[in-house]
């Protein structure tokens, strides 16, 4: 066959991420969670603990609750969002698509504490409600499930959007108008096109959504109450507060076993492979997705002005930040008495600050370059692998996602200290690589599964070479898949907090890391300064971008 | 100090640009350990913020200047990171701070070097206090901080007024770790300062203090984990009483809250300083440790935050109105509880867990 000894050995495409994540994953974790079986009680004494104190058993069920919920919740949410992008001039999906990332340029502190001020008991959002008589008394909205659900589904809703807006923009428009002449109403569009089309987008994002709630524990801990303390916590405090790393891989071991169950439940169920597989959105064939020229449906408007909502939602607590970080009282009062410029002042007159944004920008250039290209070729290797082995490398892939990161960052030190990794961005760098690749694992396979097979054929059977062949079909094909990834990698590696403690110290500290530093005593209310700074750069170098594209036309 | 970079930065652009390009020819060319012997050095790890500010010009930078000795600072000590350190023969610091039950899992792990007598004199350190394996720094205080806009008549002043809902009505806000918590309950509960740990080390006695704490438990608006957060929640009016640390009301008291302070029972806990088990410089850090526990050195920490001195001779020469602001005066150490680290070392993590399931709704 013309596609050449390349396309056949593809499956081994999925050796360097393989072999990256046995040596920086699979060992250090295997030491921690491998303590688990050493207890004065026996080799079970951590597991029969587990069982037996009720604050654990509880966790374990309050974790995945909160994480099914907060899924839910992001793919309810994600799609009139992903509509409204999908229906709107490119410049504005743009803008849209800078309120769906700009959350994470904040880092998750200054996230959580916009959100308590908007949401407590004296706060914005129950001074609107009671100031206009839709409620008698103040409601709290934080410190309890709600406050959980909202700072959660609002920082996982991105992976779902991302994913979603870009199996919308892969419906062909030509199928829509089709249905649209045959006589099929916006329900049926709904139930008929949309849904199944954007099918395999949505179990991606969900996924990962889903993993990744499992793991949280920062946000729950600043925005929840105790009776939604997560396992992650417990575990944090067992690895820190009593260094029990016994019962710690015990609780760790146990919630992976629990995921992995209930993930292969979810696939017998419900035929995980056959959603994604079903549908072949040929994107490349037809015109993109867009708003016809008939304009909205009336439930389209209702979509779109849903949509608008999500959006602002999203936004919501970017905004509360500028205000906050003119404040000049060091407790966050709101809206602030006095202002002034007294926390950017303490911004430019440290150079600590600079310097964390720009070893926070170094690690994740590392982050992202490796996971891109490992993750990328792992998915087509794994495109091309069949039957129980394909399962279980995709499964080893997603570990990363299931496994806490504080396992991993102790694994991890012991392992790069010794070589001085810590004094420099490696060791995370190295680190981010191994829990952003799954994303672009998740994100690439979701994006083949897009490009119908036929042509991939047919360019082969043309004569094509298989390198021709990916640069001309299967790359333009699965390139949003990858940007996805990448981006995901990117604000995975940006806002992670727990590696960076362990694997940077004062000199290759992240802005994250810089930001917990004394958390325990204060916040300090330069962090809404650098997240001020931070957003306003991105906001600048959009604008640019969109101007200089308006001059060029 | 730390803080000046500048030139580092710069390495890091270079390096991380070339690197990126030829990723794994400079990661096989990355030098591993290898500091050029020089001048007597010590690397300080402790929690940043505020906190490690006031270390530093408490301390760090006197010491720096009067021993000759370069000061490098890192953050972060947490034990897990400490106890990784030791066991994979990488330790990088010399001194690190924890509070009383840091120290004591640590020891019990065998991760910091034991403190005699010839190393550091302890004899003027406040009994209470001391320890073989850790130089105390200062004395902070858990107590009763309210809102003064809540009861500007007669005021909360004790433990039990509050765990009285009638008499001070309102939400309350408790840490969501049990140390501390325990003992303020049964304190409330008329249990005498001397029988607070023998009645907690029984079942029974244990019962009673989370009873106290179930029924107090639908008054909690907030179940603090940030020691800012109790001052936050007093401020925005979230709740009117707070479980805390006194320097953390004081400096909301300081930028103008109306928050006050029931000092009329207390909670003392210590901060201490500890060398790490195979630190570098371990020379440096015992001169370090001796400098810092000194009279003088003492007195001089509470102009930066308000945090006592761990020595009572230190008072004198501290002025009146920055002792009016402290934990470790004689009159408030009277009514104080010391706060017994060894127990918890014993029965922390039984003790968090059936707090934990106590929050939980259990």
């Amino acid at each position: 066959m013309a596609g050449g000894s390349a396309g056949r050995h593809l499956g081994w495409a999925v050796l360097p991420l393989g072999v990256v994540l046995a040596v920086l994953f699979l060992w250090p974790v295997a030491q921690l969670l491998g303590l688990s079986f050493d207890s004065p009680a026996g080799p079970l004494g951590h597991y029969a603990r587990i069982l037996a104190v009720p604050a654990y058993r509880t966790a374990l069920a309050t974790t995945f609750q909160i994480a099914a919920l907060v899924t839910l919740l992001a793919v309810l949410l994600a799609y009139p969002l992903a509509y409204l992008m999908a229906t709107v001039p490119p410049r504005v999906a743009k803008l849209l698509t800078l309120c769906v990332l700009l959350p994470f340029w904040t880092s998750a502190l200054v996230r959580t504490t916009a959100w308590i001020i908007l949401l407590q008991r004296n706060g914005v959002l129950n001074a609107l409600l009671t100031g206009s008589g839709l409620l008698e008394a103040p409601v709290a909205f934080v410190y309890n499930l709600s406050g959980v659900l909202i700072g959660m589904s609002h920082v996982l809703m991105p992976f779902v959007v991302l994913p979603l807006y870009g199996a919308f923009r892969g419906i062909d428009q030509n199928l829509v108008h089709a249905a649209e002449t045959l006589g099929a109403g916006p329900w049926a569009l709904c139930r008929r096109i949309f849904l199944p089309l954007t099918a395999p987008g949505v179990m991606a994002g969900a996924t990962i959504v889903f993993m990744n709630a499992l793991g949280y524990y920062i946000t729950p801990s600043l925005m929840g109450g105790p009776a939604q303390t997560m396992v992650a916590q417990l575990i944090a405090f067992n690895i820190n507060q009593q260094l029990d790393w016994g019962l710690a891989g015990a609780l760790s071991l146990a919630m992976l076993l629990a995921t992995l169950a209930v993930f292969f439940l979810f696939q017998a169920v419900f035929g995980l492979e056959r959603l994604m597989g079903g549908a072949h959105a040929s994107g490349r064939i037809g015109t993109p997705f867009a708003l016809g020229p008939r304009g909205r449906s009336p439930g389209g408007r209702v979509m779109a002005l849903l949509g608008a909502g999500v959006a602002l939602f999203l936004i919501a607590p970017v905004l509360v930040v500028f205000p906050m970080s003119l404040g000049s009282s060091p407790f966050l009062a709101f809206p602030p008495q006095n202002f002034s410029l007294r926390w950017y002042e303490e911004f430019f007159s440290r150079p600590q600050w600079m310097a964390s944004v720009w070893n926070s920008l170094t690690v994740a250039g590392i982050a992202v370059a490796g996971s891109t290209l490992l993750g990328t070729a792992a998915a087509l290797g794994l495109s091309r692998l069949r039957g129980p082995l394909a399962r279980l490398v995709e499964t080893a892939f997603l570990l990363p996602m299931i496994v806490p990161h504080i396992i991993l960052a102790i694994g991890l030190f012991g392992m790069m200290a010794p070589w001085g990794l810590v004094r420099g961005p490696w060791a995370l760098g190295l680190a981010h690589i191994v829990v952003a690749a799954p994303f672009v694992v998740i994100t690439v396979r979701a994006a083949l599964r897009g490009v119908d097979p036929n042509l991939e054929l047919a360019a082969l059977g043309l004569g094509a070479g298989w390198f021709t062949m990916f640069r001309r079909v299967l790359l333009p094909g699965i390139l949003p898949g990858i940007a996805s990834g990448a981006v995901f990698a990117f604000i995975t590696s940006f806002d992670d907090v727990v590696l960076a403690l362990f694997l940077t110290n004062v000199r290759s500290r992240t802005l994250p890391k810089l930001m917990y530093e004394g958390v325990a005593h204060e916040i300090n209310p330069t962090i809404t300064a650098v997240a001020a700074l931070i957003v306003l750069f991105t906001v600048l170098v959009l604008l640019l971008n969109l101007l200089l594209q308006r001059r060029a036309r | 100090m730390t803080e000046k970079d500048d030139p580092m930065r710069r390495s890091f652009l270079t390096r991380s640009a070339r690197a990126l390009a030829l990723a794994a020819t400079v990661l096989a060319t990355l030098p591993a350990a290898a500091p050029a012997a020089r001048a007597e050095e010590l690397v300080f790890s402790s929690w940043g913020g505020a906190y490690q500010d006031a270390i530093r010009k408490a301390w760090l930078e006197p010491f720096a200047r009067e021993a000759r000795i370069s000061v490098t600072e890192d953050t972060g000590p947490e034990l897990a990171k400490i106890r990784a350190m030791v066991q994979s023969n990488s330790v990088s610091w010399d001194v690190v701070t924890a509070g009383g039950a840091g120290l004591m899992l640590g020891v019990q792990q065998g991760l910091f070097e034991p403190i005699t007598d010839a190393m550091v004199d302890q004899s003027q350190i406040l009994p209470g206090a001391r320890n073989p394996y850790g130089v105390p720094s200062e004395i902070f205080s858990t107590l009763v901080g309210y809102s003064r806009r809540a009861f500007p008549g007669a005021a909360p002043a004790s433990f039990a007024d509050f765990w009285d809902v009638r008499k001070f009505p309102g939400k309350r806000t408790l840490p969501n770790k049990p140390a501390t918590v325990l003992e303020a309950a049964l304190l409330a509960e008329g249990v005498a300062p001397s029988e607070i740990y023998p009645t907690l080390s029984t079942p029974a006695g244990m019962e009673r203090a989370l009873n106290k704490i179930r029924a107090l438990r639908p008054h909690v608006a907030v179940w603090w984990s940030s020691g800012a957060q109790p001052v936050q929640a007093l401020a925005s009016g979230e709740a009117v009483m707070a479980l805390g640390w006194n320097g953390r009301f004081q400096a909301g008291m300081d930028e103008g809250l109306p928050i006050a302070m029931a000092w009329e029972q207390s909670i003392p806990q210590v901060g201490y300083f500890m060398i790490v088990k195979g630190a570098p410089n371990r020379e440096a850090a015992v001169k370090f440790l001796r400098y810092m526990s000194t009279a003088a050195a003492q007195s001089r920490f509470s102009q930066y935050v308000a945090y006592g001195p761990a020595r009572l001779d230190a008072l004198p020469l501290i002025e009146p109105a920055r002792l009016a602001r402290l934990p470790s005066t004689p009159e408030r150490l009277a009514h104080a509880l010391f706060m017994d680290i060894e127990w918890w070392a014993k029965h922390g993590q039984e003790a968090q867990e059936k707090y934990t399931a106590v929050m939980q709704g259990n």
